[in-house]
């Protein structure tokens, strides 16, 4: 094994966002569950995002606008930001974390190979889409996608997913969740262009930014500065949201179904 | 640093996959487990397997049958299943199935028509629309070679390795799930197939036959020895996880750590299975408990059926990305209890229509030489 290829393992194994960043593109062969070729869009760019948690304040913004921008049914969503309280065991104090999620747009979407009409398919400047006039609705790819970053349309019954806004960047606008972030935490741009803000930040913070379940091997292009490890993977946390209680405060169960 | 971290909002994630996919699964298992029984009596033409291989042979064409209706059930867009045969994708493992199932299902169709014919022949010759469809159906009174039946087993033998290879592979490539992300669960699903099958087999034996004791002698034996291969299986899959030997089985028993939930399943699944071995060595030492066997039989299936509810649709609610585990609730319409319903209805419909139409409880005319 050559040194680059060791110290690219090494940052891996540190949760850095730096082995993401190598393209995989080249790799695609048609071997059994390797990526197909990419197709469409700008060969000469390849979009990512960085979200800088330290900006963001949990208002939920990007969630409204994506929802009213894409049309998704209601309770299901392209992005959402996932709220945690913190507290500290020994003195009690209460932080909240607040985590954007939304697809990460993986260098190595496994959502992709697995799709068997090609209806899911990753464009040439990094996007994964779905055609869904193509889409039979098998949610082979839901069940891929280790970032819950998919869901079948209840209304359309295929399968729904953030593009980017793929819609909007190719006529030249933000994401609605970009255009929407008061704390201008959602950075979207071109990783090829070494001039775009994105690089520039990507350069400036190497060392401390994070990506997903980077153990996935997925490559994602989503990367999260001011990010928390604990938070990385699947947290190891209290559910507490679907809790029902009665009106003495005793837990009857657990909200559910609304099919 | 120690803290508690509470997840105070997150979405809900539904279910992507429905009971159909457990029914799917857990038909085209039985199907080719069955049509492994009936090698030895019909392809093999071997005389004291041929009871056996009758009753098999009833499994594995009623389950060919209906499983793919599940299977595109399964769909949310069923109509658009030719879109499989539109767009030529062989790096998926979904569409490589989609292209193994029709040929499985012909092949199979095929090598029952040419085991039953001779005795469909026969029937023609009386008088009725039973006998005048039998006469459609056999085409004609030709004799049809053995080499026919011979090459329709082989070919769908061989395609129900491609089966067994590509249901087992779609689910176990899925690393998101840890769960299912393991070598062994291909394994799993065949053991597990050919326990349900044997199952099945005895609790028809002892339902539209006269109970033969030799096939329920037979297929107890392929209980035992399969059961004994999936505590084998089993017991390397815990220790892979225990050891760290495998990671994605480490995660996965990562993800179920504490949840009293699954525990219990784990327990269940332990007790049903030292039951259902310890059964089948009673009956057969004690001979005179031979003629009970359908009972084994019904546990061997419940627990075919059983392993692929919990490793379709409850590790389904095993939250990949979020804290906790999601509430599944089966729903009584279509996409649920309906469908585990209707699926087994239409299977007992086809069982019905294939016993009014062809006399297969007769001699195989195949393997009598």
């Amino acid at each position: 094994m050559d040194t680059i290829r060791r110290a690219l393992l090494g940052q891996i194994a540190k949760l850095t966002a730096g082995a993401a960043l190598v393209p995989l593109s080249s790799v695609a062969s048609a071997g059994m569950n390797d990526q197909p070729p990419r197709r469409e869009g700008d060969p000469e760019k390849r979009y990512g995002m960085l979200i800088d948690l330290r900006a963001c304040i949990g208002c939920q913004a990007c969630t409204v606008s994506c929802h009213i921008e894409n049309e998704a049914p209601l309770g299901s969503f392209r992005t959402i930001v996932s709220q945690y309280e913190v507290a500290h065991e020994d003195t009690g104090d209460v932080a909240t974390f607040m985590l954007p999620r939304l697809c990460n747009h993986c260098d190595n979407p496994p959502c992709v190979p697995v799709c068997p009409v090609q209806a899911t398919f990753q464009r040439e400047d990094g996007i994964v889409v779905v055609n869904n006039e193509a889409c039979v609705g098998c949610a082979y790819c839901v069940q891929a996608c280790p970032y819950d970053a998919r869901f079948i349309n209840e209304q359309t019954q295929t399968a729904d997913k953030c593009t980017f806004c793929a819609h909007r960047l190719d006529v030249g606008l933000l994401p609605a969740c970009v255009e929407s972030c008061v704390g201008g935490a959602r950075i979207i741009g071109d990783l090829r262009d070494p001039n775009s803000q994105i690089s520039r930040m990507i350069d400036e913070h190497r060392q401390e930014l994070m990506v997903l379940k980077p153990e996935m091997g997925t490559a994602p292009h989503v990367f999260y500065l001011g990010m928390d490890e604990r938070f990385v993977s699947r947290p190891d946390a209290r559910p507490a949201i679907w809790d029902v209680r009665d009106q003495k405060g005793e837990e009857v169960g657990y909200e559910f179904g609304s099919h | 640093m120690s803290s508690e971290v509470i997840e105070i909002l997150t979405p809900r994630y539904g279910i992507a996959w429905y009971p159909w996919a457990v029914q799917y699964f857990f038909m085209i298992a039985i199907s080719y487990s069955a049509l492994l029984l009936t090698v030895p009596g019909l392809l093999m033409g071997k005389r004291q397997y041929q009871a056996l291989a009758r009753v098999a042979l009833l499994v594995t064409v009623s389950c060919t049958l209906v499983g793919p209706v599940a299977l595109l059930a399964d769909l949310h867009q069923p109509l658009r299943f030719w879109h499989f045969y539109a767009n030529l994708t062989p790096w998926s493992w979904m569409w490589l199935g989609s292209l193994l199932l029709p040929l499985y299902l012909i092949l199979v169709v095929a090598y029952a028509w040419l085991a039953w014919r001779p005795a469909m022949q026969l029937q023609a010759q009386g008088d009725g629309w039973i006998a005048r469809l039998s006469g459609w159906i056999s085409l004609g009174a030709w004799q049809a070679p053995r080499w026919m039946l011979v090459m329709c087993g082989l070919g769908a033998l061989l395609m129900s390795f491609g089966i067994m290879l590509y249901t087992g592979a779609e689910v176990a490539i899925v690393k998101a799930r840890p769960l299912w992300n393991t070598y062994w669960l291909p394994v799993m699903f065949v053991l597990t197939g050919i326990v349900a099958a044997a199952g099945l087999v005895m609790v028809i034996n002892r339902l539209m036959t006269g109970n033969d004791e030799e096939v329920n002698a037979q297929s107890l034996k392929v209980v035992f020895s399969t059961m004994v291969l999936a505590a084998l299986v089993a017991a390397l899959w815990v220790a892979e996880g225990l050891t760290g030997f495998s990671a994605s089985v480490e995660q996965a028993f990562a993800s179920l750590q504490g949840n009293p939930e699954w525990r219990a399943v784990a327990i269940y699944g332990l007790l049903v299975g030292v039951v259902l071995t310890l059964t089948v060595v009673l009956m057969l030492r004690q001979h005179r408990y031979l003629r009970h066997a359908w009972i084994a039989g019904l546990l061997a299936v419940h627990i075919g059926w059983t392993f692929r509810w919990m490793v379709l649709m409850e590790v389904q609610t095993v939250a990949k990305n979020t804290a906790g585990y999601y509430q599944y609730v089966l729903e009584m319409g279509s996409s649920g209890l309906l469908g585990i319903l209707g699926t087994f209805g239409l299977w007992l419909a086809a069982l019905l229509i294939i016993d009014i139409l062809v006399p297969w409880k007769r001699d195989f005319q195949a393997g009598t030489h």
